[in-house]
Protein backbone atom coordinates (compact mmCIF):
# COMPACT_ATOMS: atom_id res chain seq x y z
CA UNK A 1 0.00 0.00 0.00
CA UNK A 2 1.46 3.76 -0.45
CA UNK A 3 1.54 5.97 1.97
CA UNK A 4 3.11 9.29 2.29
CA UNK A 5 3.60 8.55 6.58
CA UNK A 6 5.22 5.63 6.73
CA UNK A 7 7.08 2.97 4.24
CA UNK A 8 5.43 -0.67 4.57
CA UNK A 9 8.30 -2.44 1.86
CA UNK A 10 10.86 -3.90 4.27
CA UNK A 11 14.47 -3.71 3.10
CA UNK A 12 18.15 -4.11 4.47
CA UNK A 13 20.38 -1.16 4.65
CA UNK A 14 24.04 -0.77 4.82
CA UNK A 15 26.09 1.87 6.34
CA UNK A 16 29.68 1.96 4.29
CA UNK A 17 32.16 3.93 5.49
CA UNK A 18 33.92 3.78 2.51
CA UNK A 19 33.81 3.66 -1.21
CA UNK A 20 35.32 0.52 -1.52
CA UNK A 21 32.71 -1.08 1.23
CA UNK A 22 29.63 0.78 -0.53
CA UNK A 23 30.72 -1.31 -3.94
CA UNK A 24 30.41 -4.36 -2.36
CA UNK A 25 27.20 -3.57 -0.59
CA UNK A 26 25.91 -2.58 -4.34
CA UNK A 27 26.80 -5.99 -6.03
CA UNK A 28 23.98 -7.25 -4.24
CA UNK A 29 20.73 -7.76 -6.63
CA UNK A 30 18.69 -4.88 -5.75
CA UNK A 31 20.75 -3.04 -3.86
CA UNK A 32 20.24 0.60 -4.77
CA UNK A 33 22.41 4.09 -3.50
CA UNK A 34 20.66 6.25 -0.73
CA UNK A 35 22.24 9.85 -0.67
CA UNK A 36 20.11 12.63 0.28
CA UNK A 37 16.74 10.75 -0.02
CA UNK A 38 14.72 13.60 -0.97
CA UNK A 39 14.01 11.79 -4.49
CA UNK A 40 14.69 7.93 -3.61
CA UNK A 41 12.24 8.10 -0.14
CA UNK A 42 9.33 9.39 -1.73
CA UNK A 43 9.86 6.97 -4.40
CA UNK A 44 9.67 4.26 -2.30
CA UNK A 45 6.62 5.96 -0.65
CA UNK A 46 4.90 5.96 -3.89
CA UNK A 47 6.09 2.06 -4.70
CA UNK A 48 7.93 3.43 -7.54
CA UNK A 49 10.82 1.43 -6.47
CA UNK A 50 11.61 -1.44 -4.56
CA UNK A 51 15.01 -1.95 -3.32
CA UNK A 52 16.16 -4.87 -1.17
CA UNK A 53 19.22 -2.93 0.07
CA UNK A 54 19.71 1.12 0.50
CA UNK A 55 23.26 1.35 0.67
CA UNK A 56 23.48 5.15 2.69
CA UNK A 57 26.94 6.65 1.29
CA UNK A 58 26.54 10.33 3.06
CA UNK A 59 28.72 8.55 6.19
CA UNK A 60 31.65 8.35 3.70
CA UNK A 61 33.78 11.30 4.26
CA UNK A 62 36.00 10.67 1.32
CA UNK A 63 33.34 11.48 -0.90
CA UNK A 64 31.96 14.86 1.10
CA UNK A 65 33.97 17.68 -1.22
CA UNK A 66 34.25 20.31 -3.39
CA UNK A 67 37.69 21.16 -4.30
CA UNK A 68 39.18 23.07 -6.91
CA UNK A 69 42.21 21.15 -8.47
CA UNK A 70 44.50 21.82 -11.01
CA UNK A 71 42.42 23.71 -13.78
CA UNK A 72 39.00 21.66 -12.48
CA UNK A 73 36.26 21.46 -9.87
CA UNK A 74 35.71 18.41 -8.07
CA UNK A 75 32.21 17.44 -6.84
CA UNK A 76 32.19 14.60 -4.51
CA UNK A 77 28.93 12.37 -4.73
CA UNK A 78 28.69 13.38 -1.11
CA UNK A 79 28.43 16.90 -1.81
CA UNK A 80 25.13 18.59 -0.37
CA UNK A 81 23.65 21.29 -3.16
CA UNK A 82 24.05 23.60 -0.41
CA UNK A 83 27.55 22.93 0.29
CA UNK A 84 28.12 23.34 -3.35
CA UNK A 85 26.30 26.68 -3.88
CA UNK A 86 27.49 28.36 -1.07
CA UNK A 87 31.51 27.09 -1.78
CA UNK A 88 33.65 30.30 -1.98
CA UNK A 89 35.16 29.07 -5.07
CA UNK A 90 31.81 27.83 -6.96
CA UNK A 91 30.56 31.26 -6.61
CA UNK A 92 33.09 32.97 -7.94
CA UNK A 93 33.58 30.58 -10.70
CA UNK A 94 30.58 29.40 -11.33
CA UNK A 95 28.18 31.71 -11.03
CA UNK A 96 25.11 29.64 -13.13
CA UNK A 97 25.55 27.05 -11.41
CA UNK A 98 24.90 28.45 -7.84
CA UNK A 99 21.88 30.03 -9.96
CA UNK A 100 20.53 26.43 -11.46
CA UNK A 101 21.11 25.32 -7.21
CA UNK A 102 18.99 27.67 -5.84
CA UNK A 103 16.13 27.70 -7.34
CA UNK A 104 15.74 23.59 -6.45
CA UNK A 105 13.31 23.18 -3.41
CA UNK A 106 13.60 24.79 0.14
CA UNK A 107 16.51 25.29 1.84
CA UNK A 108 15.93 21.86 3.81
CA UNK A 109 15.87 19.72 0.62
CA UNK A 110 19.00 22.17 -0.69
CA UNK A 111 20.68 21.02 2.94
CA UNK A 112 19.92 17.14 2.10
CA UNK A 113 20.25 16.55 -1.65
CA UNK A 114 23.17 15.88 -3.48
CA UNK A 115 24.23 17.22 -7.01
CA UNK A 116 24.94 13.40 -7.94
CA UNK A 117 21.69 12.49 -6.55
CA UNK A 118 20.11 15.05 -9.00
CA UNK A 119 22.09 13.52 -11.95
CA UNK A 120 21.40 10.14 -10.84
CA UNK A 121 17.59 10.46 -10.50
CA UNK A 122 17.84 11.57 -14.16
CA UNK A 123 14.82 13.42 -14.16
CA UNK A 124 14.14 15.14 -17.57
CA UNK A 125 12.92 18.83 -16.00
CA UNK A 126 15.77 18.90 -13.25
CA UNK A 127 17.31 21.57 -12.95
CA UNK A 128 21.12 20.91 -12.78
CA UNK A 129 22.25 18.98 -16.10
CA UNK A 130 21.63 21.68 -18.62
CA UNK A 131 24.28 24.06 -17.00
CA UNK A 132 26.46 20.96 -15.96
CA UNK A 133 26.27 20.03 -19.66
CA UNK A 134 26.86 23.59 -21.12
CA UNK A 135 29.99 23.44 -18.68
CA UNK A 136 31.40 20.52 -19.97
CA UNK A 137 31.19 18.11 -16.79
CA UNK A 138 31.93 14.54 -16.88
CA UNK A 139 30.72 12.06 -14.48
CA UNK A 140 32.67 9.60 -12.57
CA UNK A 141 31.42 6.18 -12.27
CA UNK A 142 32.88 3.53 -10.22
CA UNK A 143 31.89 -0.71 -9.20
CA UNK A 144 31.12 -3.40 -11.52
CA UNK A 145 34.43 -4.33 -12.68
CA UNK A 146 35.14 -7.58 -10.46
CA UNK A 147 38.86 -7.57 -11.90
CA UNK A 148 39.31 -3.88 -10.25
CA UNK A 149 35.88 -2.45 -8.30
CA UNK A 150 37.39 0.23 -7.44
CA UNK A 151 38.31 1.66 -11.13
CA UNK A 152 37.12 4.99 -12.34
CA UNK A 153 35.55 5.50 -15.54
CA UNK A 154 34.83 8.92 -16.79
CA UNK A 155 32.00 9.94 -18.97
CA UNK A 156 30.64 13.36 -20.65
CA UNK A 157 27.68 14.13 -19.04
CA UNK A 158 25.93 13.75 -22.43
CA UNK A 159 26.35 10.25 -22.22
CA UNK A 160 24.71 9.46 -18.80
CA UNK A 161 20.98 10.40 -19.47
CA UNK A 162 19.78 7.41 -21.12
CA UNK A 163 15.83 8.18 -20.72
CA UNK A 164 12.97 9.79 -18.78
CA UNK A 165 14.41 8.63 -15.05
CA UNK A 166 16.97 6.29 -16.66
CA UNK A 167 20.98 6.87 -16.55
CA UNK A 168 23.78 4.10 -18.31
CA UNK A 169 24.75 3.50 -14.77
CA UNK A 170 24.17 -0.62 -14.07
CA UNK A 171 23.74 -2.63 -11.12
CA UNK A 172 26.78 -2.42 -8.89
CA UNK A 173 27.74 1.06 -10.19
CA UNK A 174 27.49 4.13 -8.90
CA UNK A 175 28.97 7.88 -9.26
CA UNK A 176 31.73 8.74 -7.20
CA UNK A 177 32.18 12.45 -8.29
CA UNK A 178 31.37 15.18 -11.19
CA UNK A 179 34.16 17.10 -12.17
CA UNK A 180 34.02 20.44 -14.04
CA UNK A 181 37.01 22.06 -16.28
CA UNK A 182 37.36 26.13 -14.50
CA UNK A 183 36.38 28.24 -17.16
CA UNK A 184 38.39 30.18 -18.98
CA UNK A 185 38.52 33.75 -19.17
CA UNK A 186 35.93 35.55 -21.65
CA UNK A 187 33.73 32.82 -20.83
CA UNK A 188 30.29 33.62 -19.77
CA UNK A 189 27.05 30.99 -18.37
CA UNK A 190 23.62 31.44 -17.89
CA UNK A 191 20.50 29.71 -16.51
CA UNK A 192 16.95 30.47 -17.19
CA UNK A 193 13.78 28.27 -15.57
CA UNK A 194 9.90 28.78 -15.95
CA UNK A 195 7.80 27.22 -13.57
CA UNK A 196 4.42 27.84 -11.71
CA UNK A 197 5.86 28.67 -8.20
CA UNK A 198 9.07 28.89 -7.14
CA UNK A 199 8.90 25.29 -5.38
CA UNK A 200 7.83 23.53 -8.56
CA UNK A 201 9.65 21.28 -10.95
CA UNK A 202 10.64 23.58 -14.26
CA UNK A 203 8.19 23.36 -17.10
CA UNK A 204 11.44 24.31 -19.03
CA UNK A 205 14.65 24.82 -18.28
CA UNK A 206 17.35 25.96 -20.09
CA UNK A 207 21.73 27.12 -19.66
CA UNK A 208 23.78 28.55 -21.89
CA UNK A 209 27.66 28.98 -22.40
CA UNK A 210 29.61 30.93 -24.56
CA UNK A 211 33.55 31.52 -25.04
CA UNK A 212 34.06 34.79 -26.82
CA UNK A 213 37.08 36.07 -28.90
CA UNK A 214 36.61 40.09 -29.38
CA UNK A 215 32.96 40.95 -30.75
CA UNK A 216 32.73 37.12 -31.78
CA UNK A 217 31.33 34.13 -30.46
CA UNK A 218 34.07 31.45 -30.49
CA UNK A 219 32.35 28.77 -28.84
CA UNK A 220 28.47 28.26 -27.60
CA UNK A 221 26.94 25.50 -25.59
CA UNK A 222 23.29 25.42 -25.18
CA UNK A 223 21.39 22.99 -23.08
CA UNK A 224 17.61 22.82 -22.21
CA UNK A 225 15.95 20.25 -19.96
CA UNK A 226 12.14 19.21 -19.34
CA UNK A 227 11.73 19.14 -23.67
CA UNK A 228 13.00 15.89 -24.56
CA UNK A 229 13.39 12.26 -22.95
CA UNK A 230 16.41 13.26 -21.53
CA UNK A 231 18.16 16.72 -20.60
CA UNK A 232 19.71 18.14 -24.43
CA UNK A 233 22.25 20.06 -25.88
CA UNK A 234 21.02 22.23 -29.22
CA UNK A 235 23.53 21.76 -31.83
CA UNK A 236 21.80 23.55 -33.90
CA UNK A 237 21.84 27.10 -32.58
CA UNK A 238 25.40 26.14 -31.07
CA UNK A 239 26.36 25.63 -34.84
CA UNK A 240 24.63 28.86 -35.83
CA UNK A 241 26.85 30.71 -33.61
CA UNK A 242 29.84 29.47 -33.83
CA UNK A 243 32.70 31.81 -35.63
CA UNK A 244 29.39 34.54 -35.54
CA UNK A 245 29.92 38.46 -34.64
CA UNK A 246 27.89 38.44 -31.34
CA UNK A 247 24.36 40.39 -31.97
CA UNK A 248 21.16 41.17 -30.86
CA UNK A 249 20.20 40.08 -34.21
CA UNK A 250 22.20 37.07 -34.77
CA UNK A 251 20.95 35.34 -31.30
CA UNK A 252 17.11 36.24 -32.05
CA UNK A 253 17.73 34.36 -34.85
CA UNK A 254 20.05 31.63 -33.69
CA UNK A 255 17.05 30.99 -30.64
CA UNK A 256 14.66 30.15 -33.11
CA UNK A 257 16.32 27.05 -34.24
CA UNK A 258 15.78 26.00 -31.26
CA UNK A 259 13.06 23.81 -32.68
CA UNK A 260 14.87 21.92 -34.68
CA UNK A 261 16.75 20.73 -31.31
CA UNK A 262 13.81 19.56 -28.48
CA UNK A 263 10.96 17.11 -28.10
CA UNK A 264 8.44 18.07 -26.20
CA UNK A 265 5.46 16.48 -24.85
CA UNK A 266 2.10 17.34 -23.08
CA UNK A 267 2.28 16.80 -19.32
CA UNK A 268 1.40 17.80 -15.86
CA UNK A 269 3.19 20.68 -16.05
CA UNK A 270 2.85 22.26 -19.50
CA UNK A 271 1.98 21.43 -23.20
CA UNK A 272 4.26 20.93 -25.92
CA UNK A 273 3.42 23.85 -27.88
CA UNK A 274 4.11 26.21 -24.89
CA UNK A 275 7.04 24.35 -24.43
CA UNK A 276 8.23 25.07 -27.98
CA UNK A 277 6.94 28.50 -28.20
CA UNK A 278 8.80 29.60 -25.35
CA UNK A 279 12.06 27.82 -25.70
CA UNK A 280 13.39 30.21 -28.07
CA UNK A 281 13.24 33.12 -26.16
CA UNK A 282 13.92 31.21 -22.81
CA UNK A 283 17.52 30.56 -25.32
CA UNK A 284 17.69 34.25 -26.00
CA UNK A 285 17.95 35.08 -22.38
CA UNK A 286 20.52 33.01 -21.43
CA UNK A 287 22.07 33.35 -24.86
CA UNK A 288 21.91 37.38 -23.92
CA UNK A 289 23.47 36.79 -20.18
CA UNK A 290 25.90 34.59 -21.04
CA UNK A 291 27.38 36.81 -24.03
CA UNK A 292 27.23 39.83 -21.24
CA UNK A 293 29.00 37.55 -18.75
CA UNK A 294 31.65 36.60 -21.08
CA UNK A 295 33.18 40.44 -20.85
CA UNK A 296 34.43 39.53 -17.26
CA UNK A 297 33.36 41.62 -13.74
CA UNK A 298 33.10 45.66 -14.70
CA UNK B 1 16.62 -6.29 10.40
CA UNK B 2 16.79 -4.10 13.46
CA UNK B 3 20.07 -1.35 13.62
CA UNK B 4 21.44 -0.34 17.17
CA UNK B 5 21.17 3.34 16.96
CA UNK B 6 21.59 6.29 19.25
CA UNK B 7 19.45 9.42 18.48
CA UNK B 8 20.69 12.60 20.53
CA UNK B 9 17.69 14.83 20.10
CA UNK B 10 17.63 18.51 22.26
CA UNK B 11 20.66 16.83 24.17
CA UNK B 12 19.52 13.96 25.32
CA UNK B 13 20.70 10.56 24.00
CA UNK B 14 18.17 8.03 22.83
CA UNK B 15 19.55 4.51 22.28
CA UNK B 16 17.07 2.78 20.16
CA UNK B 17 16.54 -0.21 17.44
CA UNK B 18 14.84 0.82 14.36
CA UNK B 19 14.69 -0.71 11.32
CA UNK B 20 15.99 0.63 8.02
CA UNK B 21 12.50 2.09 6.61
CA UNK B 22 11.20 3.84 10.06
CA UNK B 23 10.85 7.42 9.30
CA UNK B 24 13.04 9.89 11.38
CA UNK B 25 9.48 12.15 12.10
CA UNK B 26 7.42 9.03 12.37
CA UNK B 27 10.48 7.59 15.44
CA UNK B 28 10.74 11.66 17.14
CA UNK B 29 6.77 11.77 17.56
CA UNK B 30 5.54 7.94 18.03
CA UNK B 31 8.41 6.58 20.00
CA UNK B 32 10.18 9.46 21.89
CA UNK B 33 6.76 11.72 22.39
CA UNK B 34 8.03 14.24 20.62
CA UNK B 35 4.69 15.89 19.18
CA UNK B 36 6.19 19.18 17.86
CA UNK B 37 7.08 17.71 14.50
CA UNK B 38 4.62 17.66 12.23
CA UNK B 39 3.85 15.63 9.57
CA UNK B 40 2.13 17.29 6.62
CA UNK B 41 2.59 16.44 3.02
CA UNK B 42 4.65 13.38 3.84
CA UNK B 43 6.72 14.23 0.35
CA UNK B 44 8.83 16.64 1.36
CA UNK B 45 6.96 19.66 -0.23
CA UNK B 46 5.78 21.46 2.71
CA UNK B 47 8.27 21.88 5.85
CA UNK B 48 5.95 21.07 8.49
CA UNK B 49 8.52 18.15 9.77
CA UNK B 50 11.31 20.37 9.60
CA UNK B 51 14.28 19.61 12.35
CA UNK B 52 17.49 20.89 12.71
CA UNK B 53 20.36 18.19 12.01
CA UNK B 54 23.92 19.33 13.15
CA UNK B 55 22.58 22.92 13.42
CA UNK B 56 20.75 22.83 9.52
CA UNK B 57 16.99 22.35 8.69
CA UNK B 58 16.00 19.38 7.18
CA UNK B 59 13.03 17.58 6.11
CA UNK B 60 12.22 14.64 8.79
CA UNK B 61 9.91 13.18 6.59
CA UNK B 62 12.54 12.37 3.91
CA UNK B 63 15.32 11.06 6.75
CA UNK B 64 15.43 7.35 7.05
CA UNK B 65 15.76 7.44 11.37
CA UNK B 66 19.11 5.04 10.85
CA UNK B 67 20.74 8.06 8.79
CA UNK B 68 20.69 10.25 11.88
CA UNK B 69 22.70 7.89 13.93
CA UNK B 70 25.08 9.64 16.70
CA UNK B 71 23.76 13.48 14.70
CA UNK B 72 23.03 16.04 16.69
CA UNK B 73 18.53 17.21 16.05
CA UNK B 74 16.90 19.79 17.65
CA UNK B 75 13.06 19.66 17.26
CA UNK B 76 11.06 22.63 18.78
CA UNK B 77 10.89 21.18 22.29
CA UNK B 78 14.41 21.58 22.64
CA UNK B 79 14.26 25.57 22.24
CA UNK B 80 12.79 26.40 25.65
CA UNK B 81 15.35 26.89 27.89
CA UNK B 82 15.20 26.51 31.82
CA UNK B 83 11.72 27.54 31.47
CA UNK B 84 11.61 30.77 29.07
CA UNK B 85 11.20 30.33 25.72
CA UNK B 86 13.32 31.25 22.45
CA UNK B 87 13.21 34.62 21.28
CA UNK B 88 11.83 32.96 17.89
CA UNK B 89 9.67 31.32 20.06
CA UNK B 90 8.27 34.36 22.04
CA UNK B 91 7.85 36.72 18.68
CA UNK B 92 5.85 34.62 16.76
CA UNK B 93 3.27 34.70 20.03
CA UNK B 94 4.29 38.84 20.28
CA UNK B 95 3.98 39.06 16.58
CA UNK B 96 0.69 37.28 15.77
CA UNK B 97 2.46 34.97 13.97
CA UNK B 98 0.77 31.68 14.74
CA UNK B 99 -2.54 31.22 13.86
CA UNK B 100 -3.85 27.36 13.11
CA UNK B 101 -0.01 26.62 14.79
CA UNK B 102 0.55 23.75 12.60
CA UNK B 103 3.67 25.20 10.39
CA UNK B 104 4.70 26.55 13.54
CA UNK B 105 7.52 24.46 14.76
CA UNK B 106 9.17 23.83 11.31
CA UNK B 107 8.61 27.43 10.52
CA UNK B 108 10.86 28.54 13.64
CA UNK B 109 13.54 25.36 13.23
CA UNK B 110 13.67 26.92 9.53
CA UNK B 111 14.47 30.34 11.26
CA UNK B 112 16.85 29.28 14.36
CA UNK B 113 18.72 27.91 11.56
CA UNK B 114 19.24 31.14 9.40
CA UNK B 115 19.75 33.30 12.77
CA UNK B 116 22.18 30.78 13.66
CA UNK B 117 24.57 31.51 10.89
CA UNK B 118 23.46 34.97 9.62
CA UNK B 119 21.88 36.83 13.21
CA UNK B 120 21.36 40.00 10.94
CA UNK B 121 19.41 38.97 7.81
CA UNK B 122 18.08 40.78 5.44
CA UNK B 123 13.96 40.42 4.84
CA UNK B 124 14.87 38.91 1.03
CA UNK B 125 17.38 35.85 3.17
CA UNK B 126 14.34 35.28 5.68
CA UNK B 127 12.04 34.46 2.78
CA UNK B 128 14.69 32.41 1.32
CA UNK B 129 14.88 30.88 4.28
CA UNK B 130 11.78 29.87 5.09
CA UNK B 131 10.69 29.07 1.36
CA UNK B 132 10.50 25.75 1.85
CA UNK B 133 7.70 26.17 4.76
CA UNK B 134 4.42 26.50 3.79
CA UNK B 135 1.81 28.20 5.79
CA UNK B 136 -1.64 28.35 4.90
CA UNK B 137 -3.43 31.01 7.22
CA UNK B 138 -1.40 32.82 9.38
CA UNK B 139 0.42 34.56 6.30
CA UNK B 140 3.78 34.92 5.62
CA UNK B 141 4.14 39.06 6.51
CA UNK B 142 3.52 38.54 10.50
CA UNK B 143 5.99 35.14 10.01
CA UNK B 144 8.58 37.29 8.41
CA UNK B 145 8.17 40.68 11.22
CA UNK B 146 8.26 37.61 14.36
CA UNK B 147 11.54 36.66 12.32
CA UNK B 148 12.85 40.24 11.77
CA UNK B 149 11.86 41.06 15.70
CA UNK B 150 13.59 38.00 16.75
CA UNK B 151 16.88 38.91 15.54
CA UNK B 152 16.44 42.16 16.94
CA UNK B 153 15.87 40.85 20.33
CA UNK B 154 18.96 37.99 19.97
CA UNK B 155 20.99 41.16 19.57
CA UNK B 156 19.58 43.34 22.56
CA UNK B 157 20.25 40.33 24.32
CA UNK B 158 23.83 39.64 23.23
CA UNK B 159 24.56 43.13 24.27
CA UNK B 160 22.85 42.72 28.05
CA UNK B 161 25.28 39.68 28.77
CA UNK B 162 28.16 41.19 27.25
Amino acid sequence: MSSTRVISLDFECSTPRSLDEALEALNEEGAQVLAGGTDLINNIKTNAVEPRRLVYILGIADLDYVTVQGNSLSIGAGARLGDIEHHRQVVSRFPALCEAIDVIGGTQIRNMATLAGNICNASPGADTPPILLVLDAEVEICGANDASPAQRNRLPLGGFFSGPKKTVLKQGQMVASMTLPLPPEHSGAAFRRLARVSLDIAKINCAAYIEREGDRIRLARIALGSVAPTPVRAPTIESALEGQKCSERLLRQASELVAEDIAPIDDVRSTAAYRRQIASLLVREALQEAWKRSRGKK
Amino acid sequence: MKIAITLKVNGKDYPLEVKPNEILLNVLRDRLGLMGTKYGCGIGECGACTVLLEGRAILSCQTLAFTADGKRITTIEGLEKNGSLDPLQQAFIDEGAVQCGYCTPGMILSAKALLDVKPDPTNEEIKQAIRGNLCRCTGYTNIVRAIRTASVAIKDQGRKTK
